[in-house]
């Protein structure tokens, strides 16, 4: 049976669910024994940027028209679309506040020239092109990433957590930062799947990995609301890797 | 007019192009283009509380994660006169280090060292020479391990907050670093015979100006708070408030980037910078292995920087196990992080990012809430010394075969170890 064909792309981002997979160091071999990788610019000089995919990985969030032409061209080469990291699911930080005026920030970062720049305001790949499977985090983890691929080459589909960090985290027996200590911490409407990486470091979770899907934001307000924290600072933290208006 | 283009640039970290344009035999225009979104997490970031800003502002890039959230801790942690722990500092210091192993075995092994030996990527490599890739990837794990251990994860570290550490790593997770550590030395010569058996390259030769953070202990990446430039055996200091005087993004004819010059002229940062500017940051065996990398300072060769690269790696190893012992041996304390008190000021911090200088400058009002960011990445500042040096291999080069030309561009581009994500203040290509 021939290898299933592989692409790997980055959109606009921090190339951080790449570098994942090439931070997968003992089972690197192992995958490009098992997937033929045609195109993956980060890694490789020579690429087939034209050929079918029987899988695309797609990471960052689409910030210009190029990026937008750029997924549109992925899509149509490959069976399935496979959106890597916050930023691919859900815009990501780049998308933390998409009202804001656009325009007015180029021009205060770039000068006059920032005006004339193609430049969107971040948008999620499932809200340009369909999206097979969404592999969240930021940036995704390690053990999600090669599951994912074990199951494709398996021919099944990929599950992940549909609990909120906070779950992790009691699992774990970790005292309660937001109870306990009236840190802001999005455990409770924050998908699972990083083992609560941050409580168990006594850090309030940030949100990265973006809402769970059954996430009950109000009651989560009124617990922020009951220790005193200021709405303001709760709002900012809901929308930093998740804007709103991103629903899937 | 002729162009030589390098389309999208491969095995680098984000999306950049190189075009050239020669009227005859001179060069009337050079680019090194960013072909990234302006994502404006600069602007974006502002009214956040304090200690949001490293979460946010890390994300600028995965590979200098590390360096982009110690960074801005620092620049935080000096608006507000918050004093850290040593133990903070020797952590801190660590941390950094675990990034740059990594960052350097990843660039030196998977992104770089495929030109030299006529390889299009790392994976063509591994299936005629595997020891070579294996070597690069056990080197890069142990980067990671010291970052996953400290910082709490490889990329994005969670761990690091205002004031010092969430949870301080035990004694158990020191001791396993440090046998860790006592592994991969075992490959330090291995490292330097390779990269100094590697064929020459010697593409564009030029007075180099270099600049470097001036470290209290000489080689640190993330304590110090001025920064030498060395040029031509002049050095001269600039303090960390005075970043500006460095980056002062000027126009210049052939380019239509906006440069970092110092006095007029562009500058390098990185690896080779840092060996460059302060010699003594070789020290004990080290002058050896220098010496055996054919490393000449002062530097001429943008090159070299992967020489000096592979040099920190293996000098990195050391220090890292040093730390750890200085750690074990002092004791490590479950310290908390010590309290922070916003107050409306001003704090700017200079470190070294594996690919060289990094500046986080922020203002906060009296509650706390950022109210300015201003970021500039090492890739920003070496885009107008690459520039120089493209042009330069150009005018250098005896072969007027476009195909030779053009990846001599490109070997030396990746020679800086770009980060285009990391390019914040880059002009785009419209």
């Amino acid at each position: 049976m021939s290898k299933p064909t592989v692409g790997i792309f980055g959109l606009t981002g921090c190339a951080g669910d790449q570098l994942v997979i090439l931070n997968c160091e003992d089972r690197l071999l192992d995958l490009i024994s098992l997937v033929d990788i045609r195109d993956f610019l980060m890694a490789s000089s020579e690429n087939d940027a034209a050929c079918p995919l029987d899988v695309a990985l797609v990471e960052g969030a689409v910030l210009s028209n190029k990026d937008a032409e750029k997924l549109r061209t992925i899509r149509k080469r490959a069976k399935m679309l496979v959106a890597l990291g916050t930023c691919a699911v859900w815009g990501g930080v780049a998308a933390m506040d998409r009202g804001a005026d656009r325009r007015k920030l180029l021009e205060e970062v770039y000068g006059k020239a920032g005006l004339d720049y193609d430049s969107l305001p971040a948008q999620a790949l499932h809200e340009i092109v369909k999206v097979d499977l969404n592999i969240t985090g930021c940036p995704i983890e390690k053990e999600h990433f090669l599951a994912a691929i074990a199951n494709l080459l398996n021919g099944d589909v990929p599950a992940y957590p549909a609990y909120p960090v906070c779950t992790e985290c009691r699992m774990l027996e970790n005292n309660c930062l937001l109870i306990e200590r009236g840190e802001v911490c999005c455990g409770p409407i924050t998908a699972a799947g990083c083992k609560a990486r941050c409580p168990e470091l006594r850090v309030p979770c940030v949100g990265c990995r973006g809402p769970v899907a059954d996430a009950n934001p109000s009651s989560f307000l009124a617990v922020f609301q009951e220790k005193g924290i200021d709405p303001g600072v709760i709002a900012s933290r809901l929308r930093t890797f998740a804007p709103e208006g991103v629903v899937q | 007019m002729r162009t030589i283009a390098v389309e999208h640039l491969a095995r680098v970290e984000g999306h950049g192009g190189i075009t050239v344009e020669l009227e005859g035999d001179s060069v009337s225009n050079v680019r090194f283009d960013v072909f990234e979104g302006a994502r404006l997490l600069e602007p974006l970031v502002r009214g956040k509380r304090y200690d949001e800003v490293a979460p946010v502002l890390s994300r600028i890039c995965s590979i200098c994660s590390v360096a982009h959230s110690l960074t801005s801790l620092k620049a935080t942690e000096n608006a507000f006169a918050v004093r850290i722990s040593p133990q903070t500092e020797l952590l801190r210091e660590l941390l950094y280090r675990g990034e740059n192993i990594e960052s350097h075995a990843l660039h030196l092994f998977l992104l770089a060292l495929p030109d030299y030996l006529n390889y299009p990527s790392a994976t063509a490599l591994a299936a005629d020479k595997p020891d070579i890739v294996l070597l690069g990837l056990r080197l890069k794990k142990l980067g990671n391990l010291i970052q996953e251990t400290i910082g709490g994860r490889a990329i994005h570290p969670v761990n690091a907050v205002p004031g010092g550490f969430g949870k301080v790593p035990a004694v158990d997770q020191l001791l396993e670093l440090r046998s860790a550590l006592i592994e991969g030395m075992k490959y330090s010569d291995t490292v330097i015979n390779l990269v100094s058996s590697l064929p020459a390259a010697d593409f564009c030769r030029g007075d180099g100006v270099y600049a470097a953070l001036l470290s209290p202990n000489l080689d640190s990446y993330y304590a110090g708070d001025e920064v030498m430039i060395a040029c031509n055996g002049d050095r001269s200091i600039v303090r960390a408030a005075d970043y500006r005087m460095l980056t002062n993004e000027a126009s210049v004819p052939h380019s239509h980037a906006k440069h970092s010059t110092f006095r007029g002229k562009p500058f390098m940062v990185g690896s080779l910078a840092r060996l460059t500017v302060k010699p003594r940051r070789s020290t004990g065996r080290l002058v050896g292995l220098r010496e055996r990398l054919q490393l000449q300072s002062p530097a001429g060769n943008p090159m070299d920087n992967n020489k000096a690269q592979a040099l920190e790696l293996v000098r990195d190893m050391d220090r890292a196990l040093e730390t750890i012992e200085q750690l074990l041996r002092d004791g490590v304390k479950d310290e908390r992080p010590v309290g922070v008190h916003p107050r409306a000021g001003t704090g700017t911090a200079i470190t070294e990012a594996p690919r060289g200088l990094l500046i986080h400058s922020y203002t906060y009002d009296a509650e706390g809430r950022i109210t300015s960011a201003d970021v500039i990445t090492p890739t920003a500042i070496n885009a107008a010394s690459m520039e120089l040096d493209f042009q330069r291999a150009v005018t250098q080069c005896a072969e007027r075969d476009d195909a030779v030309i053009s990846k001599r561009l490109q070997m030396i581009a990746r020679a800086y170890d770009p980060c285009i994500s990391c390019s914040v203040h880059l002009v785009r290509r419209l």
